[in-house]
């Protein structure tokens, strides 16, 4: 069977009617549960276990694609409206989502990231049949030398996400770096900065400073205006000009292929597409500038990286039998519940679920698409709700959100002391955007270093010998200087 | 109340959720039979004492107890993983057997390596419920403290079914045999990086220590380098960056099937017939007189009745002769491994001594 036929094949399973109606099911509920601040793809998938239960396999496996995508979709509803990421990868898109919401654009930032979710869907399922045995090699070709120097590259955008001052960005990254150390340590299991309380064990969870930061900061920031001084939010026009369909065209393009290879890396993910395809675009944009105060851009690409993210990650899934991420960790679970080992021989045992899979994707991302356009207005409207009742929505949303993670009542005092830093911040003009990258990041980057260093026995070359990591490290040294040399050249010629 | 809340915000919280538990009830419908079962069983005692009164832990040992209400059914961990797997799995069968009156619900408290988790089980001092279940981590996550209790607090219900530990190398790997990576860790000690899907002092770290140690090694020359799960570490081994994998041999099937990985050793007392067809071979037929088991088994709180515990261990070991057992053991590969209450306990004490001495050779519990 050639990739054609199989695909076919695959469209003929996924279009039976029990599938479509899970296709349809999944997507619907993955985008309710996703637009809850605080519950992702993760909790999303970990609700549908239950019910999958028991079900055929391929049918289940294109439910929780459905849900998968329908749940990363949704955050950035969220994102867009509160100011409150659901997931890590949709916090880049809050950066210029919700702007645009404050400036009565809703309408168009949702619309935005609901064309640039698809775009970027579609080129990573393309991806994912075309080259996804290929890329398996690009997969285990990252060991922690070459992810070591990914996060390094990865928070040198520290730079582009600092608005006015540098120090004050580094300030704030420095910060993430350490609330990400806290916890216990993989490499030796001991507990770090945990002052004794077993509630740090498990370190902070991204999402509690996340929500803090962002959500919380906000409502804070917005209690101390006057109350007339806040302008009632409209929903404005879905439409996009003839000049931001040209605007986004080529961004949109760039960050899905740009997320679906970061997807393709394990551990990567959605969340470092989006970063890195949010940075790149503004550092090649003209208006660069903008950004971070409403752009389109700033909302397409992260969009389009991390639902490409979504189906490269994927790859390593399917392929190689080991989940790329945490979310394709549970999925990983669920076939194993429902009797599937995912590897290199799922393609032969199972051509039905593996093309049955893919071809679901097709289906639910045009499902997605179809679905959530119709719905923005409704959506949006939430922003019409009078600033008395809005406030309070968002701090319970956020409050459910933690609780709903960790059913732990530390974590919700936890909220609360971020969203009193992120109001501070706010107050004293630090970004919040290096902070969570470098919260992300930090960790990974940590890990991987002393991974590296234990595999050589305390050599550093390790970090050089291996081309994939020298030529990361080279960009990330260029991407630090680069900004600095043609003010170096002018005070050359000055003296 | 504190409790209260805490169970009142699982159900009512988030629709989410309320999904969740509507699926857990789905699954499990309520059984109108209860009542039959009471009517036809014995109406001597009253049940309830043992749900409401802490203290009453001495009551005497009623041989036909049965559980009243619905069992909580507590994986200390996120679902997809090895507990949740085997509480929903062993939950199913329990229904669809029809093997209790009343009804077996899952659930989920994810937390420190399971700690949280014991904890609210804890809390159930002397009650019949709730049930957890539980592996080789109860007994390494308190020894590297980081649990306020550890397994002498729980009460152990059965033992039911084991995996094994197995060491992985590259198809083209030098190494042949497990005494050849031992012997070039003893020639230049640190010089395998072995990967492992869990943290330092965890259970793929102590599986191959125990076994360097047993070998004649001095455990701490183990280069053990932790990744977030046997996926993850094996990833590792496919990029060749590292030497050797540790991990356990249902989580490693699939990549040994196809051919990605060979197995050169793994930790099972008799030679499996899955394992001998990819031609690997026991510790033991490689002359390092060694074991490992990653057993998995379910526990109660602490202090449970007598009568409960004799009941439940019954029920297991039925659970364990049924043909749907045998599907689900078929699929996950397990192997059916029952230990009544009282042989789970001991050989709890006996895994308590072994993990505690190797721990104290790699260096990370300190000697006392």
């Amino acid at each position: 069977m050639n990739a054609w036929e199989s695909l076919m094949y695959g469209f003929s399973v996924a279009l039976q009617p029990e599938a479509l109606m899970f296709v349809f099911i999944g997507v619907v509920a993955g985008t309710v549960i996703g637009m809850l601040p605080g519950l992702g793809p993760i909790s999303a998938l970990a609700l549908m276990i239950p019910v999958t239960y028991g079900m055929d396999p391929t049918v289940g496996l294109i439910l929780m694609a459905g849900v998968y995508y329908g749940a990363v979709f949704g955050g950035s509803t969220s994102s867009i409206l509160l100011n409150a990421p659901g997931i890590a990868g949709t916090v880049a898109t809050s950066f210029d989502g919700y702007p645009l919401a404050k400036q009565g654009k809703a309408g168009k930032a949702l619309a935005l990231a609901a064309y640039a979710s698809f775009i970027g869907g579609t080129v990573s399922i393309i991806g994912l049949m075309l080259v996804a045995p290929l890329l398996s090699n690009v997969a285990v070709a990252f060991g922690p030398s070459e992810y070591f120097a990914l996060m390094v590259f990865g928070l040198t955008a520290v730079v582009s996400l600092s608005d006015k001052s540098l120090v004050k960005g580094l300030i704030a990254a420095v910060f993430g770096v350490m609330v990400s150390l806290v916890g216990m340590d993989l490499q030796t299991g001991t507990a770090r900065f945990t002052f004794g309380n077993v509630n740090l064990l498990d370190g902070i969870d991204f999402l509690v400073v996340a929500l803090g930061i962002f959500a919380l900061g906000e409502v804070f920031v917005l209690l101390m205006k006057k109350a007339g001084s806040m302008q009632q939010n409209s929903l404005g026009s879905l439409k996009l000009s003839k000049q931001e369909v040209r605007d986004i065209g080529p961004p949109i393009g760039r960050s899905s292929i740009l997320g679906f290879f970061t997807g393709v890396l394990p551990g990567a993910g959605a969340t470092i597409g989006s970063f890195l395809g949010y940075s790149m675009e503004k550092r090649i944009a003209k208006d660069g500038d903008t950004f971070g105060k409403g752009n389109v851009k700033g909302v397409a690409a992260p969009e389009a990286a991390n639902n490409a993210a979504s189906g490269g990650s994927f790859v390593p899934l399917l392929t190689l039998g080991v989940p790329g991420s945490g979310t394709t960790a549970v999925l990983l679970g669920a076939l194993l519940v429902m009797g599937i080992t995912p590897g290199p021989l799922m393609l032969e045992d199972r051509p039905d679920v593996f093309w049955g899979v893919i071809a679901s994707m097709y289906i639910g991302n045009i499902v997605l698409l179809i679905l959530n356009l119709p719905l923005i207005p409704f959506i949006a409207k939430i922003l019409n709700l009078p600033r008395a009742l809005l406030l309070p929505l968002i701090i319970v949303f956020c409050m459910i959100g933690v609780y709903g993670i960790s059913f732990n009542t530390f974590d919700l005092f936890l909220v609360l002391f971020f969203g009193l830093i992120g109001f501070l911040m706010r107050r004293y003009g630090f970004p919040a955007a290096p902070l969570i990258l470098a919260m992300i990041l930090g960790a990974i980057m940590e890990e991987n270093m002393r991974q590296a260093l234990q595999i050589s026995g305390g050599d550093w070359t390790v970090f050089t010998d291996s081309n994939i990591s020298l030529v990361l490290l080279i960009l990330a040294v260029l991407s630090l200087i680069g900004p600095l040399v043609p003010r170096m050249l002018r005070m050359i010629k000055r003296s | 109340m504190k409790r209260f809340w805490k169970r009142a915000g699982v159900s009512f919280v988030v629709p989410a959720v309320a999904v969740g538990v509507l699926a857990g009830c789905g699954e499990a419908p309520e059984e109108p039979d209860t009542d039959d079962d009471q009517a036809s069983g014995e109406a001597e005692e009253e049940p309830d004492d043992t749900e409401d009164d802490d203290d009453d832990t001495e009551e005497e040992f009623d041989e036909d107890w049965e559980p009243e209400q619905d069992v909580e059914y507590i994986a200390p961990a996120d679902a997809g993983g090895g507990w949740d797997t085997l509480i929903r799995q062993t939950a199913d069968v329990i229904e669809s057997e029809d093997l209790a009156p009343v009804n077996f619900a899952p659930q989920n408290i994810p937390g420190s390596g399971g700690a949280v988790g014991w904890a609210e089980v804890a809390g159930h001092d002397g009650e019949p419920q709730p049930l957890f279940a539980a592996s080789p981590p109860i007994i390494l996550v308190p020894l590297t403290e980081t649990s306020e209790y550890d397994h002498t607090d729980f009460t152990p219900v059965a033992n039911l079914i084991t995996d094994y530990s197995v060491v992985l190398v590259e198809p083209d790997s030098e190494f042949e045999s497990i005494n050849d990576v031992f012997e070039a860790i003893e020639d230049d000690p640190g010089s395998v990086s072995i990967a492992g899907g869990s943290a330092a002092g965890s259970m793929d770290h102590i599986s191959i220590a125990g076994a360097a140690d047993e070998y004649g090694l001095d455990a701490a020359d183990v280069n053990y380098i932790p990744f977030s799960g046997g996926g993850e570490a094996m990833t590792q081994l496919l990029g060749g960056h590292v030497d050797v994998v540790s991990t356990g041999v249902g989580e490693a099937m699939g990549q040994m099937e196809s051919g990605e990985l060979r197995p050169i050793a793994y930790s099972a007392d008799e030679p499996m017939e899955e394992m001998e067809e990819l031609g690997a071979e026991t510790y033991i037929e490689q002359d390092v007189d060694y074991t490992f088991d990653i057993w998995r088994g379910i526990m109660g709180p602490p202090n449970m009745p007598e009568s409960a515990v004799a009941y439940y261990e019954d029920m297991y070991a039925e659970m364990l002769e049924t043909e749907a057992w045998e599907d689900v053991q078929d699929n996950q590969g397990w192997l059916n491994n029952y230990q009544d209450s009282e042989e789970f306990g001991e050989f709890l004490d006996d895994q308590y001594d072994l993990f505690e001495n190797v721990l104290t050779e790699v260096g990370i519990q300190e000697e006392e």
